[in-house]
Order: structure tokens, then sequence, then C-alpha cells
């Protein structure tokens, strides 16, 4: 019993021992940042200390002010929030469908939809830009979010089929017999114990809108409408980047991705039940 | 409970649709500018300088310019790009692109012919460089109709900026910088010896470390020399390239080369002259704001790339225009664009954004007000390369760069450089046949 | 089962969003991309020129440089698949062994890819800078002194493993969520009973984790061989392509080509990139089909 437990408090050091040392590499960049965030810029260049000499909380307030995040803030938000719901809700219902349905073409329409994953074409913006043109949604939120959700699609697929497959069939089968629509299905059932691909899902994507720019940049005329990546960009100058209030920037664009995170990464832990039943 | 918040998760979703859908409509009431002068520019530091001349021009005319911003310069070109095929570009913009491209935007009908205002006396105000740059002249390989087309801002020039304090440390003197080549390897062997990087630049990005090359392409073969090669009829293997390539595995071998020189990106060769880790940087006449910003105590001075003992042509250094703009020919708006640019370029004018951000004025009339670094840059705009009819192919171009790079890393010997160098003309030749 | 010819078609209703976005969004630019592949175009140009196949025969036949990006991505994608994989499981394994702390790990593994691009170039260019680097502050307080000024992005020998670390580094966290998710599925009584017959932890990790999360493994690889293959930002911003070349990836010569008003001929490179990623992809996916059996 004793030598048990002393074999168990080695390898509880092992383990503590290797996961605090790959998670200093991983907080030392945040440390970096913060700190970078409250000194000059002329401290930045010319002393190579942890820690600012004197802290320049004043940046934040620069940063906020310079970068205009108070009008790109609620934007992102609503881009984020509409551009992930939508994405699970139709992403889910279409994995739902190749997962468990019958339908003409099944198998085509599932690498065709999936293929788009594998063809990154940086050009593409061209034709996007004449598409929207053309459906008059240029320079409109609507059109900014279809891009990213049909840009969204094939990875959301990817994800949630193989996810759905693995569910158990018995419940869904029970449910059915006793007159449950397939969508209710889908809604009742199988949505819920999805949850922690969902959560998966729902923490990248938010994660791609967060912090995309280089298509709202190139969709949206009107500043009213940008998301806040849009503020960064005050600081990277041709020639002189304004280190401190980039840092201080970029520390205010992250808290919300980061809080996002820590909310969601808690539904992946209770997946243990999904995976209880399929035992 | 997961449904409760799903269903709460809905809720917030339709009331985001319905923002949406209300921000559309919203579009109205940002239509009250569409009077006004759009700019779309990349030069973010700048933007509190165009403003304020914006507002002082809505005092003085009535007319309103917005100036706004979009950077890094690839993220600018991008939305350019889709804008030009949308037909969406602003009233005032600059398509950043090589001489050829420029073309294709004027031919397409991008571009307004500025030769009726800049006749008319405009042009005389300017630095007689900084025009000829988006200038096409008769006969030119593009088919482009001759004239001015670009409006320059501001104009820059490449030079070798050295460190007084660090040269004094070396046993050099700092009121006299080296002129000629082996004056120059001289002294990088002094300062090595003395534990002092001789030499940075931002050769990470391709475009410094050729601009150099190009600098010695101008010194060693002259204009017509140049027309030759880019036409094929001198070879990347003459003994002058070789040459060309041969200085850089020079400073290679007497180690003037700053770490990891081959990957720097400008901005940190910019920090690491500014901070004193190395004594010379080829940098544009930008840098002395950046340095100022970066460290405003810093000692040095100015001279041009060393010239070769046995170069039979002037040494031409980069430069010319620094940031032109030119007027969407199809905007309704053009003249209000011209006149507002005019305006700009006025002395006054130009005299407060070099105040302000540091620059040389396009206007030679301002480049009297110059503190006295810049005015050293602004004689040195006379030296800046020749407008060419035509260039060379970037696939070219590319290469000769990116060899240059594996010469500076010992990975090539100059002879071999020039071979692939010339392996790639005679393939671009062949595409274009 | 036997299903009505209806019901097929009202199934459909469950895919119909999805399929009308793609068709709309993603297809048709796809089409109109891959026709620009045919033509020479600049993007600005009223007309194109129509060159047939001559842009691809090129691309196949004379552009070595394009080819040695694409060694370079499998050479960075191998790494991953090995070395970053192979961390994010460890990781995930330890942090499932519910000791105190595992939510902390948790949140801290996840914020390098929550970190911006940016953030993540700058600090990792600091780490490998010849003059003043930590890495080689440490090395040289170590004894080893030849690392003076070595320059880690800037030689032929180490430049592309460099930037390969940093990639790992800050994709990991990806691996590891998903790992973690998937390992949190399989249930504690197979375990249970595992214990009750007597297998010990190796035997354990044989039979019940590693074939319950093979569906997890194939979708980590796939997602890091097109995150890997994929490669942009971290190169672009840490050594923009550079020492001559050596660090390019297929996307970053793309992009060159697309910056030098090469339109067509960079679809025409995407095109041929696409085609060899499904390629792998199918490859990977027929491969764990058999290893499911």
């Amino acid at each position: 019993m004793n030598s048990f437990k002393t074999k168990k408090q080695i390898l509880d050091f092992i383990t503590h021992a290797i996961l605090l040392a790959v998670a200093v590499t991983c907080i030392f960049p945040v440390f970096w940042m913060l700190s970078s965030s409250l000194k000059t810029q002329e401290e930045i260049f010319t002393k190579m200390t942890l820690l600012p000499e004197v802290w320049q909380w004043s940046n934040y307030v620069d940063a906020f002010v310079k970068a205009e995040f108070g009008m790109y803030f609620l934007n992102s938000v609503i881009y984020t929030v509409v551009g992930v719901s939508a994405i699970v809700l139709i992403t889910s219902m279409a994995a739902y469908g190749f997962a468990r349905l019958e339908f003409w073409g099944k198998n085509f329409l599932f690498y065709l939809l999936i293929s788009t994953l594998l063809i990154p074409i940086p050009g593409v913006f061209v034709p996007l830009y004449l598409l929207l043109k053309k459906l008059a949604l240029l320079d409109t939120r609507t059109g900014l979010l279809l891009c990213y959700i049909s840009g969204a699609l094939a990875f959301g697929l990817f994800l949630l089929r193989s996810f759905f497959e693995d569910l158990p069939k018995e419940i869904e089968e029970a449910a059915l017999i006793d007159g449950c629509s397939r969508f209710g299905i889908y809604w009742r059932i199988a949505l819920p114990l999805a949850k922690p691909a969902i959560a998966t899902l729902v923490i990248l994507q938010c994660l791609a809108i967060w912090n995309e720019f280089l298509l709202a940049l190139v969709v949206l005329q009107d500043k009213a409408k940008m998301p806040i990546q849009r503020g960064l960009m005050v600081f990277q100058g041709t020639f002189i980047t304004d280190y401190p209030l980039l840092m201080a920037g970029l520390t205010i664009a992250t808290i919300p991705i980061v809080i996002i995170y820590l909310l969601m990464q808690k539904h992946i832990v209770k997946g243990i039940a999904a995976g209880a039943l399929k035992g | 409970m997961f449904r409760g918040r799903f269903f709460l998760f809905v809720q917030v979703f339709f009331c985001c649709l319905f923002l949406t859908v209300a921000g559309c409509g919203k579009k109205e009431s940002s239509k009250n500018d569409e009077s006004a002068v759009k700019v779309w520019h990349w030069m973010t530091d700048r933007q509190a300088a165009f403003e304020k001349l914006a507002d002082q021009y809505y005092k003085e005319t009535g007319v309103k310019v917005i100036f706004e911003t979009y950077a890094p310069t690839d993220v600018y070109k991008n939305k350019i790009t889709a804008a030009a095929s949308g037909q969406l570009l602003p009233d005032i913009f600059n398509p950043l692109s090589d001489k050829r491209e420029l073309a294709s935007y004027i031919k397409a009908g991008f571009i307004e012919n500025l030769n009726d205002e800049m006749n008319k006396g405009w042009k005389d105000v300017f630095f007689e460089k900084s025009l000829v740059q988006n200038m096409f002249e008769k006969n030119n390989e593009w088919g482009v109709e001759p004239g001015y087309y670009g409006v320059p801002l501001d104009v820059s020039s490449l030079m070798i900026y050295y460190n007084k304090d660090l040269f004094a440390k070396a046993g050099l003197d700092p009121n006299k910088p080296p002129k000629t080549w082996n004056e120059f390897i001289e002294a990088g062997k002094k300062l090595r010896a003395a534990g002092i990087q001789p030499f940075v630049s931002g050769f990470g990005e391709a475009w410094l470390v050729g601009s150099l090359a190009s600098s010695y392409q101008w010194n060693l073969f002259g204009k017509q020399g140049i027309l030759d090669t880019i036409q094929g009829k001198i070879t990347y293997t003459d003994p002058r390239w070789i040459k060309i390539f041969e200085l850089f595995n020079e400073m290679k071998e007497n180690k003037m080369f700053a770490s990891g020189i081959v990957t720097m990106i400008n901005k940190d060769a910019e920090r690491t002259f500014a901070t004193g880790k190395a004594a010379m940087a080829l940098n544009g006449s930008w840098g002395v704001n950046v340095y100022k910003s970066m460290n405003p105590s810093l000692q040095y001075g100015i001279m041009y790339p060393p010239s070769l003992p046995d170069a039979k042509y002037p040494l031409l250094v980069f430069g010319g225009d620094g940031s032109s703009m030119f007027v969407n020919a199809m905007s309704p708006k053009k003249d209000k664009a011209i006149a507002f640019l005019k305006w700009f370029t006025q002395r006054e004018q130009q005299s407060f954004l070099a105040k302000e951000t540091l620059n040389i004025p396009s206007n030679k009339e301002s480049a009297q007000d110059l503190p006295e670094i810049l005015k050293e840059f602004s004689k040195s705009i006379d030296q800046t390369f020749e407008n060419l009819p035509m260039i060379e192919s970037w696939q070219v171009t590319n290469y000769i760069n990116t060899n240059l790079q594996s010469v500076i890393i010992g990975e090539k010997t100059p002879k071999q450089a020039a071979e692939e160098v010339q392996a790639e003309k005679e393939r671009q030749m062949k595409v274009e046949k | 089962m036997n299903i009505s010819p209806k019901e097929k078609t009202l199934n459909m209703m469950f895919i119909m969003p999805a399929l009308v976005l793609f068709l709309v969004f993603n297809l048709y630019p796809l089409i109109r991309t891959f026709q620009l592949s045919f033509y020479q175009w600049n993007g600005i140009d009223k007309d194109m020129l129509f060159v047939g196949f001559a842009q691809y025969k090129h691309i196949l036949f004379n552009n070595p440089a394009f080819w040695k990006s694409m060694l370079n991505a499998g050479y960075v994608t191998l790494l991953s698949l090995t070395l970053q994989n192979g961390l994010a499981l460890l990781l995930a394994i330890l942090v499932n062994r519910q000791i105190r702390g595992g939510n902390i790990y948790r949140v801290i593994f996840f914020l390098p890819p929550v970190l911006s691009g940016i953030v993540v170039g700058l600090i990792w260019k600091f780490v490998y800078d010849g003059n003043f680097g930590i890495l080689n502050h440490w090395l040289m307080s170590l004894g080893f002194e030849n690392f003076k000024d070595f320059a880690w992005l800037s030689e032929v020998k180490t430049s592309l493993s460099s930037v390969a670390i940093v990639h790992m580094w800050k994709g990991f966290g990806y691996g590891f969520i998903i790992l973690l998710a998937g390992l949190q599925t399989i249930p504690v009584e197979l375990y249970e009973a595992a214990e009750v017959d007597g297998a010990d932890k190796w035997q354990q990790f044989k039979n019940i984790t590693v074939p319950c999360m093979i569906p997890v493994f194939t979708l980590v690889t796939i997602l890091t061989i097109l995150g890997s293959m994929q490669i942009f930002d971290l190169i672009y911003s840490m050594t923009r392509g550079g020492p001559a070349g050596h660090t390019h990836v297929p996307i970053t010569k793309i992009y060159e080509y697309m910056s030098n008003g090469e339109f067509g001929y960079s679809t025409a490179m995407a095109i041929i990139f696409g085609f060899v990623l499904l390629v792998v992809s199918f490859f990977q996916l027929y491969v764990s089909k058999k290893f499911n059996r």
C-alpha cells in the first residue's frame, strides 16, 4: 500500500514537472505582451528588462482611443456571435444529415463539400468580391457573415459528422418509434449529445472570426462596420510600429477570446456523459 | 440545462441578426459624405497630419476630404486590387505596383492622365526625379499614352547611415565616412576588430538587397548597359555582374554583415542600428524619423554607397518618389481630387507635412525648410536611378535577390549565383516568346 | 431499411442551408478561380489572355522553387505529425489523469493558439536573435561558446526547423483540446473492467485508449496535415521565405506570385497544391480506415 502511494506521488511529480515546463513556455509570451504593453517605445528598444521601469497604464487608454475600439468592439461581437451560431446550426444540421440520413448523392455531396477544406486560394477574394457586388451584398454585414459562414462549412461538417456517426443509434431509434420527428431527434437528442464537438467547433470558429480581418477589409467599405482587428492596424505603421500601443491593443483584443475559451472548455469536459452512453 | 442555455443562444442569435439587418438599413446615414473626396492610403504614421490638412482645406474651400488608412501595405494592395475589379476605387489612391502593373491600371482606365494640369506649371514645383517615376515616355514598352500620372507627396532615397560614436570607438574618423569600396571594407575590418557589427539592413526584404546591387549595376553598366541586360544582349554571367556578386561575397568574407541579416525585415534592421548594435545601415530617408522615435540621442551621419575604383559610370542610389498618389479616372469628383492634390503639394502644406512627419517633401521649395540631415538626403534625390522605358521581369529580379542572399550566407559562389540568374533569365525569355 | 423517395427528398432539407451556401459562396468562386488558372491575367487588365495548360506545364516542369517549397511544407508537416501530436497526446493523457490543477493547464496550453500571429512572430524572433536572443544567451551560459552571433533563422541548416518549432508550439494546443475531449469520451467503466481483469497501464493504453481514439487521431492528423501544409503567417512574419528561399512554402510562393500581378499563374499553383493536399488527405483517410478495422 505504501509503495503504491509513493509510486503515485512520483508519477504525479513527473506529471506536474512536464506540464509545468510546457506551461511556462506558453505563459511567457503573454507575460511579455503584458509587460511590453506597459513600457515606453524607447524602453522596449534600448533596455531588455522583464518589467517596465514605470508602468505606463495610460498606454491602454491611448490604445483604446486611438484604435477606436469602442466603435469596432460591438461589430466584432456581432460577427462572432451571429457567425458562430449560424455555423453551429447549419453545419450540425448538415453533419447530422450526412451521418444518419439517406438521400440522393450523399457521398458525392459530402466529399464535394469538404473538398473546399483542401484548396486554399489566396486569390479567391476577387471572385468573392465580384459575387458580393452582384448580389448587392458588398459593404454589408450580411455579406461578410455569409462569407464567414460558408468559409467554415467544410471544417464544421468534417468535425461534426464523425461525432454524430459515433453516437449510439439506439436512443434515436427508440425516439423514432415514439413518434419523434427526424428534426426533433436532431434537435433534442443528437445535438445535446454532440456537445463536446460543438464546443470545439465554437472555440475554433470564435477564434477564426474574431481574428479575421483581411476579408473584412476587402468586403466592407464603411469604417463603422469594421471589426476590432481593423483598429490594431493603426499601430503597425509602414515605417514604425508602435509596440507598446500595439501590445496594449492586442491585449484588449485578446481578452474576450480568452473568456470565450474559459466558458466553452468546460463543456468539453462534460462530454464524458456522451461517451458513457456509448459504452 | 443545456437546452435552456441553447435557447438563450438562439435568442442572442436572432437579436444579433436583427441588429445586422438594422445595420444594413442604416447605410443611408453615411451617404451624406458622398460629396467628399476619398483618399485611401497606407501611411498610418501620417494619418494625423493628413487629417489636419484636410480640416484646413475644408475650412478654406468647403470641400471635404476623407483620408482612410489600410495597413500594412500588402493589406492595402489587396484592398485596391479588389476595389479595382469591382470598379469601386476611391477618388485618390496608389496601386503600389511596379511600372508594368501601373501601366495595366492606366490602360484599364483607372488612372487619370495629369499631363494638362502638370504642364500648366504644376510640375515645376516638384523635384524632377519624383515625377519621372510615374511618368510614361513616348514609345514606352507597355503602349501607355505618354504623360504624367502620379502626384508625389514626398521623395526618398536610400543611403548608408553611419553611427558616429561607434566609428570613433573603432578608431575611425566620425566626420570622414569611407568613400571608396576599399575604404569601406577597411572600415568594416576595424569595426569588427573593435567588436562592433559593421553593416546592417533589412536584407530579408529582398528589394533592399536588390537596391544595393542595382546601385553597382548603374555604377558598372550605365543606362545603356542595363537596357541591354534587360533585352538579353548582355548576360548575367558578364564579368561585371559576377563582380557585383563578388562585392557581397567580399563583405561576407570580411564579416561585415550583422548576424541574421538575410532574414531581417527593415524594421528589425532599424532597431539594430538605432540601438547601436551595428555601425552602418543601408536605409531610406524615412529612417530619420524612425531613428528619432527609437533613440533620440543617436549620433549619425549619412554617406553614399562607396563607389568602385574601376567603374565607368556614376553610382546612383535607389529613390525618387517616396509615396505618390493617383487620381481615379472614373470618379465623378476627379476635378475636386486634382484640385485638392494641387493644394496639398504647395509649399506651405508640404513644409507642414515635412515638419510633422520628417519626410522630404516632393515640393522642392519646401526642401529649404528642412533639418540638416534631411537636406543632405534631398541633395541625393538627383543621384537616384534614372527612369527606364522597360523593366526586368520580376521573376529574374527575384532570382537576383535570392541569389544575393545565397552569396551572403555562403551557400553559393558569385559565379554560381550569376549562372543561376542567367538560367532563370533564359527561362523567362523563352516564356515571353 | 427501405426509404421512400419522398423521405429521401425530405431528408435533403437537413443539408439544404449548407448546400445552398456552399454552392453560392464556395463552389462558384472556386469555379471562377479554376477558370482563371487557364488565363494569363494580372487582376487589372480588361482582357485576359487564354493560355490553356501552359501555366500548369510551367509549374510542373519549370518551377523548381515551387516544388522545393512543397518539400519544405512536407518537412514541417512530418515534424508536426510526430513531435507536435506526440506532445499534444502526452499532455492530454497527463491532464486527463485527474491531477490537481488540471483545469489550469487546460487554459494555459490553449494560450499559444489564441495569441495573435504578430505577438508570436515577434517573441520568437527575440528568442532566436543572433545578437541578443535568449536562446543563444542560454546556450552560451551552458558553455557552448560557438553559438555567439548564431542566427538561427538565417542559417540554411536551422532556418526551416526553427520555424517548424514555432509552428508546432503554436499549434499543439488545438491537438491537445481535441485529444483531451476524445479521451474524456472513453467510458471510465472500460478502464475499471480492465483493472479488474488485471491489465496494467500500458495494456490499458494499448487495448482501450488507442482503439477508442482512432477516429480522434484521424481528425487530429488531418487537421495537422492541412494546418501544416498551409502554414503561412508565421513564415511570413519570421523569415519571409528566406534565407535565399529556404523557408518558402507553397502558400508564400502563391502569395508571392499573386502580389506580383500573376493572378492566373498563382491560381494554377493553388489548384495544383490543392490537388496534392487532396491526394494526401484521401491517402490518410484510407490508411486510418484500414486501422479502424
